[in-house]
Parts: structure tokens; sequence; C-alpha cells
């Protein structure tokens, strides 16, 4: 390459060269139900980009309430993630609960498994992002699983889980073929190792590695950790 | 068609899975457009020295339903009092000629747009008009005329200054200031009254950003080149639509999929345009009623997706051209 330009060390860590990235919320175990101490914990990681995360159907009323009382967030990309456990109320009412969040958001999370009526979840159109699941669900894992779901979402967008491709395979193939299905849907990426239980945990340099080819395929959407990202040693 | 899709955009489609079906039925809208101009406008009597050349969607090559026929009739050498054809000959040929109160629908004298380049001669109306005329426009007649003064305004960008393997700085530098003043005449412009916010911020989200990105990109790339082969590429360039530009650099810098997604929010914009009811929507929203349109929630998804992949494209620190977007766009 000629030219007389800054070098950088190719060796870098891409996460570390990444800039639009971002916190989940979901890993903050210890701030659970404390929504102002988990965005500031989310600010320190980035100022980019965030996701709220109500995994469990309990935590939306309190992070409806904490967004009415805060109107504006710090952050350039927020997306909510719905909540895939604790289920108690009927779909109609957590779509119409979600949808109190469409105005705030860039994106709202959900797994496709736990979505039955597919129908209710059309109004939440170019909001709703579908993520792909690891290898302990029943559906939403591959392309095939996952082209039924946005079947019914023509606008709704993809959420990439790469440490969820990983647990399907190993070899990084599915990751490949979901991103070729799905790529024009791509708006962001869960970014994580996976434990032996296949719970998410601080992505190691190995995985960093494994996983770059498929990140390079990404650069334009925000990285979200779903778990603490590494710091430097120093 | 077979054509657009050999382009560096059609390219781009292939590789990246994607239609853009709008971008393309727009190419084909602005050919046949542009035949029928080139007839009509071509019985018109001449000065030896006039062009008369099509801007903005036109040059662009993205007409819509609803485009309006922006043009200048360009003229080589100096001012003078009397131009063949006159701007009320012209007007009366267009289906849709703008208002003569603007850059637009007026003669353009080359030794304005050549000479003038910076100080105070170099107003507001002649900057715009020579990037206008450099990034998105299109002879109709005078094709000689027309190819003259691009190369006569080339000649002064790249002059003995440029350096081999650098970015020409003097274009470059001309380039940021006129995206600059476009964006800070937005602000101007909603001060002196807040008619067409909504259909001036969707633009500037879109088209003005694509413009810009379709000069700055070739521009930034200029540093794989000699100042031989620069000027060349500069040329060619400048001489496709801006979404060929862009693809060409995607691709280029293996980024189909970042590429893919980027063009394919633009195409979806490009489709919208030519919906009158969205259009509409567009015109009437204000900054106080923005958060209520559905039109502009789009636009504002869509302007972030088309930023997102030339950011991607510009600054991410695993390709070369970051490393030019930082030693070069700055400072």
């Amino acid at each position: 390459m000629m030219g007389s330009v800054t070098k950088s060390d190719p060796r870098e860590s891409i996460v570390k060269r990444h800039h639009p990235v971002g916190a989940s919320t979901g890993y903050m175990q210890s701030l659970r139900g404390d929504w102002e101490a988990q965005v500031a914990e989310a600010w320190r990681v980035s100022s980019f980009a965030i996701e709220l995360s109500a995994l469990s159907e309990s935590e939306l009323p309190s992070l409806a309430e904490y967004l009415r009382q805060t109107p504006s967030l710090p952050f350039r990309y927020v997306s909510v993630h719905g909540p895939s456990k604790g289920r108690q109320m009927g779909e109609e009412q957590l779509v119409a609960s979600l949808a109190q969040f469409a105005r705030l958001a860039d994106g709202i999370v959900m797994h496709p498994d736990t979505m039955d009526d597919l129908r209710l979840y059309r109004p939440l159109g170019h909001k709703l992002l579908l993520e792909n699941m690891d290898s302990r669900k029943p559906d939403g894992r591959t392309p095939e699983e996952l082209h039924r779901a946005f079947e019914e979402f023509p606008e709704a967008g993809f959420c990439f889980d790469i440490a969820h491709a990983w647990s399907i395979d190993p070899s990084m193939a599915v990751a490949n073929e979901l991103l070729d299905s799905f790529r024009g849907r791509l708006r962001h990426v869960h970014l994580s190792s996976l434990s032996e239980d296949l719970h998410h945990v601080s992505l190691t340099e190995e995985d960093e590695e494994l996983f770059s080819p498929v990140l390079r395929r990404c650069l334009d959407v925000p990285w979200i950790f779903e778990a603490p990202p590494q710091t430097d040693p120093t | 068609m077979e054509a657009s899709r050999q382009s560096p955009l059609g390219r781009l489609a292939e590789l990246a899975d994607r239609d853009f079906p709008s971008l393309f039925a727009a190419r084909e809208r602005s050919v046949g457009g542009l035949k029928k101009r080139r007839d009509d406008l071509g019985k018109l009597s001449h000065d030896a020295g006039a062009s008369i050349v099509l801007m903005g969607s036109w040059g662009r090559a993205e007409v819509t339903t609803e485009s309006d026929d922006d043009f200048m009739v360009l003229v080589y050498g100096e001012e003078r009092a009397e131009v063949e054809p006159s701007i009320a000959e012209v007007s009366g040929v267009l289906d849709n000629p703008p208002g003569s109160q603007g850059i637009f629908a007026a003669p353009v004298y080359s030794e304005n747009l050549v000479q003038n380049i910076g100080l105070d001669d170099d107003d507001n109306r002649n900057l715009s008009r020579r990037m206008l005329f450099l990034l998105e426009s299109t002879a109709v007649s005078g094709d000689d005329v027309y190819r003259s003064v691009r190369a006569e305004v080339l000649d002064r960008y790249l002059d003995e200054s440029v350096k081999p393997y650098r970015p020409p700085r003097f274009l470059l530098n001309d380039l940021v200031r006129y995206w600059r003043t476009i964006c800070v005449d937005f602000a101007g412009k909603e001060r002196e009254g807040r008619d067409k916010w909504g259909l001036r911020n969707a633009k500037l989200r879109t088209s003005r950003k694509v413009l810009f990105a379709g000069g700055l990109i070739p521009v930034l790339e200029c540093f794989r080149f000699d100042r031989e082969p620069m000027r060349e590429f500069i040329e060619r360039q400048f001489g496709m639509p801006p979404t060929d530009r862009i693809a060409q650099a995607f691709l280029e810098n293996e980024a189909t999929d970042e590429g893919g997604r980027a063009l394919a929010a633009y195409d979806e914009f490009t489709g919208r345009m030519n919906d009158r009811e969205f259009r509409q929507e567009l015109q009437s929203v204000s900054r106080e009623t923005a958060d209520d349109s559905a039109a502009f929630s789009d636009v504002r998804r869509i302007g972030k997706e088309l930023q997102a992949g030339l950011l991607a494209l510009l600054y991410e620190p695993t390709r070369e051209l970051s490393k030019v977007t930082r030693d070069y766009m700055i400072f």
C-alpha cells in the first residue's frame, strides 16, 4: 500500500478499536433494580450505546417509571431488551408495555422462542429486533428457524448474538450463514463468550480471534457487551 | 437497466445480496427524462459557449416523480449582458423549473467558477454552484463547453500544490467548506422561517449527505495515487453518480455488508420520495412536531443507517482509509 498515512498495529484488538460499542445492563446483577446506577455503569463502558435489559418481566414497570422520570439518556443508541423469563402478563399486554419504549429506543430486542402470537408484535415495526438463540433453546437458532419469524415482520431488525451462534456451531459457519441471511436487517451485535453452561461471560482473547472475521462484517452497528468487557491490566 | 447492473452500485447490490429497486428505477427515470430534455432543449438557439446543465437529482441520477428541473445555463468566459438560450426560454421548455431567486435558473459564467475560489468574490452562491456543478450535474446541451469548464475547475483544484499519494487538500477543504455551509445555512433558513423545515432536514440527513460523501470519499481515496493517475481517478469518479462513487468505495474497501445496509437505507428514502403523501408530511413537519411524525421518524432511522455505514467506511480502524480520514479530515 502506497501513501503517507498513520499506521497501526494490525494485531491490536478489533473490539478495542471498534468505536460504536455499549454495555447491556443485563450483566449488572449487583445493581439490579437501580436503573440510575446501571446507566451510570454503562456510561463508564461507553457513551455511545446502552441496552436497558428487562430480561425478567418484573423489571418492566420500574424501567418504564425510570424512563418517564428521565426524558433523555446520554447515549446515541438505546435499545431495550424485552422479557424472556418470569412472564406473567398476556402477550397483548406485553406488547403494549413494550410499545411505550418505542419512542425512546432505537430497538426493542425479543427472543423469538418466547413469542407466541407473532402478529401481536407487528405494531413495533422497525423497532422490533429478533435475536438468534443459543443451542439450549428450541427455536430461533438457525437461519431456517429465524426465517419463520422474520417472514411475519418485514420491517423487523436482527440482533446478532455472536456467542449464541458459536454455541450452535463453533466453526462459525452458522454465524456467517445468519449474517448472509439477515445482514440487511442487522441493527446490533451482542458480544461475549459463553460459559460451559452457556451463560454470558467476558469475551476471551481466543474467542475474539475466532469471532473477528465475523465481526468485520458488522462494523457499522453497535456491539453490545453482554458481560463486563475486558479491561487492560494496567 | 443492464448498464446500471454493471455499475459499482449494481456490483455492490449483487455482492451484498440487495436489490436497490428505487435507486435503479430512479436511474432509469433519469435516463429517459434526460433524453427527452436533450431533444427539447437542443432545439433552442445556443451561443457557441453555452451549455444547459441539469443539477440536483438529475445530476445524481436519482430523479423521482416529484423532482424539480433544477438547471443553470453555463457560459464559457466572463459575465456578459445577453446569453442564448435565455433563462425564460429554458424554463419554458421544462416541466418543473425552479424559481429564479436561488442558485439555479441563472446564467453561470465559467470565469467566476474557475477563478473565484476563496476570498470575498467566492460568495455562498458561487461556492454552491461550483460544488454542485462538480458533484451533481449533467449537461443536456453544449457538452464540449460543459467538459471544458469541468476540466478547468479541476485544473484549479489539482494544481501544482497537489502532492503525490496524499489527498488534494485544496479540493478537500472546499468540499468540507461546502458541506458545513449547507449545514450552517440550514440553521440560517430556520431562523428566517420554518417553512419546509422537515423536508430540508430530511434531505440534509440523506441526499445532501450522499452528495458530500460522494465527493469526500474519492478525494480521500487519492492517497493511493501519484499525481497523474490521481487526476484521472478524480475525473472518472466525478463522471459517475455519487451512489456509484460510494458503492465503489465500499467494494474496494471490502465493506460490502456495510455498503449494502447504507445504500439500502438510501434506496428506501429514494423510493419514499416518490410518495406524495410522504413528501407532504415532511414538508409540513416542524421541529416541534417532528417526534409525532411517522414519516420524519422513518427519515431519522434511514439517516442513521446511512451515516453508520459511511462512518464505518471512513473511520473503522481496520481499514487503511481510516488512517487517511484521521490524518486529513480535521486539520
